[in-house]
């Protein structure tokens, strides 16, 4: 490594360390009670995967350059130059974190491995070797954002096509998707496919909601790149959009991280309170169902039907009860996960993992303890509402024949609403 | 499997040598993106990769990447359900 690019390095650990992580780098015991909480530790049995061991690669650099006994005596104290064997490692280990914090659930100390491991994404970053795929999604979105005028005729033109099939579905030949709708009540940012537009749209609908769609997607790449300022600046594309449009609150979709980035991180990354609250799609859908404004049946969803906890929403975010309260208006049958809600395991889809096709292999053989959960539920349906949990738990499904039904929340919702044709809507 | 875009309506893909196809429907946004990003290296610089998608986010992620990374999307059209793109490796 040259002279320069160390530089870089630890420039980055000076500028990013806070007390808080030198504090969980200083008080991990080396219990590792995390080697049993970790999805992917017990997936693999591969040190690589330790959230301890996330720790100690950057323990290691911190000590040699920031720790006056690590700069003296640098083999007694377990100090090390940050060479291309260990950044091979960082970038194995940090981009493969799906960052569900289920090790800093578990720790005796709280040590939140997700914070150290943004250190050690901010170290690749700087000296070029950020996860390449992830970059380019975070710069796609960025993209977009600034240049608007470029996708919005396309964009429109997509949107229409997806009304046409809400009028299919409503019977309403009125049915809308309204776009940049001045004084809404809801600011609803989908992802970029139209499965997470059609069923919300035909949700709002039917409840009467007055309601206008995002022109940019919840989904935030920069997140899991790791690059604060472009998670930032692709968040502020809907942000500023919904302050422009005088919204009284943003609604988010089934993505566990768009949830976790608007309700939980944004404010303080932008240094301002915002003027609307932030939902996730299912608290808005419980609250549409308990005010009596959609009618949902029981009987339409055949089979026993479970519920995943995806990490960023549930344990990372607070969001309980609602979801489960919405599946629960759905069907008679419905059984928990085990372990579930805060304890709940990670699928391993998380953290922007199922983009990087290198660590596809870690991926998969880290869903083991999902797949035990979700055979002894005996379900034959999975309402999920994280896009990436999806996208996991259907290779999952497909790898061990679990024969089950991996669907939206809200396409559930859209099924068991007594619709012209809600069969469809998914 | 290498070979020339044969699809009516497209004057470009009849024209242009195609190196790869990808048949990405039924992948919901943003993986058509991501999975033009990683064949994109398995063409040679110059070579066209010719990708069918159904989602329509396709229609905006996937020229917006080709922005960002420095390629050239030569057409995006709408087939009947389907989205058609020739994208270029231009580097």
């Amino acid at each position: 490594m040259d002279a320069q690019a160390l530089q870089t390095i630890v420039g980055v650990i000076d500028k990013r360390m806070t007390r808080q992580v030198k504090q969980y780098l200083d008080i991990c015991a080396r219990c590792a009670i995390c080697k049993d909480a970790c999805h992917q530790y017990v997936g693999t049995d591969d040190l690589t995967y330790l959230p301890a061991r996330r720790a100690e690669l950057i323990r290691q650099v911190y000590k040699k350059y920031f720790d006056s006994a690590g700069r003296l005596v640098p083999a007694l104290y377990e100090a090390r130059d940050p060479d291309d064997a260990l950044l091979d490692e960082l970038y194995t280990s940090c981009y493969a974190c799906t960052g569900c914090r289920r090790c800093m659930y578990y720790c005796p100390f709280s040590i939140d491995t997700q914070q150290i491991v943004a250190i050690g994404k901010a170290m690749l970053i700087a000296v070029g070797r950020g996860q390449e795929m992830l970059g380019q999604l975070a710069d796609a979105a960025l993209f977009k954002g600034e240049n608007v005028e470029m996708f919005r005729d396309v964009l429109v033109s997509g949107f229409k096509d997806i009304e046409a099939e809400v009028r299919e579905i409503t019977g309403d030949p009125e049915a809308t998707i309204p776009v940049d709708k001045q004084g809404a009540d809801i600011l609803y940012v989908a992802l970029a496919g139209a499965h997470s537009i059609r069923p919300a749209a035909v949700i709002f609908h039917e409840a009467g909601v007055d309601w206008t769609i995002s022109l940019f997607e919840a989904a935030n790449y920069g997140y899991f790149f790791g690059d604060p300022e472009k998670a930032r600046l692709i968040a502020k594309r809907f942000m500023d959009e919904a302050k422009r449009l005088g919204v009284k609150e943003v609604v988010v979709p089934e993505c566990g991280h768009a949830y976790r980035v608007a309700e939980i991180f944004y404010e303080a990354w932008a240094k301002e309170a915002l003027p609307f609250k932030v939902s996730h799609i299912l608290e808005v859908v419980d609250r549409l169902i308990k005010q009596g404004r959609i009618t949902v049946e029981k009987g339409r969803i055949e089979g026993r039907v479970t519920y995943h906890d995806p990490c960023q929403i549930a344990r990372n975010g607070g969001i309980y009860e609602q979801p489960r309260d919405v599946v629960r208006a759905l069907t008679d049958d419905f059984v928990d996960l085990i372990p579930n809600r805060a304890e709940q395991w990670c699928c391993g889809g998380g953290g922007g993992i199922v983009a990087i096709d290198e660590l596809r292999d870690v991926r998969l053989k880290s869903g083991s303890k999902k797949v035990e959960q979700l055979k002894a539920s005996g379900a034959s349906v999975l309402a999920c509402p994280c896009e990436n949990c999806r996208l996991q738990i259907e290779d999952l499904n497909e790898m061990h024949g679990l024969g089950l039904q991996v669907r939206q929340v809200i396409d559930l919702v859209v099924e068991a609403m007594p619709l012209p044709r809600s069969a469809s809507a998914s | 499997m290498p070979g020339a875009a044969r699809e009516k309506g497209s004057t470009m893909s009849e024209e242009i040598k195609v190196d790869l196809e990808l048949d990405l429907k039924g992948l919901l946004c943003p993986l058509p993106m991501v999975k033009v990003s990683q064949n994109i290296t398995n063409v040679p610089v110059g070579g066209v990769i010719r990708a069918v998608a159904t989602d329509p986010g396709s229609m905006a992620d996937i020229p917006a990447w080709a922005k960002s990374t420095g390629n050239e999307v030569l057409s995006a059209e709408k087939q009947g359900n389907e989205f058609v793109f020739l994208v270029k490796r231009v580097k």
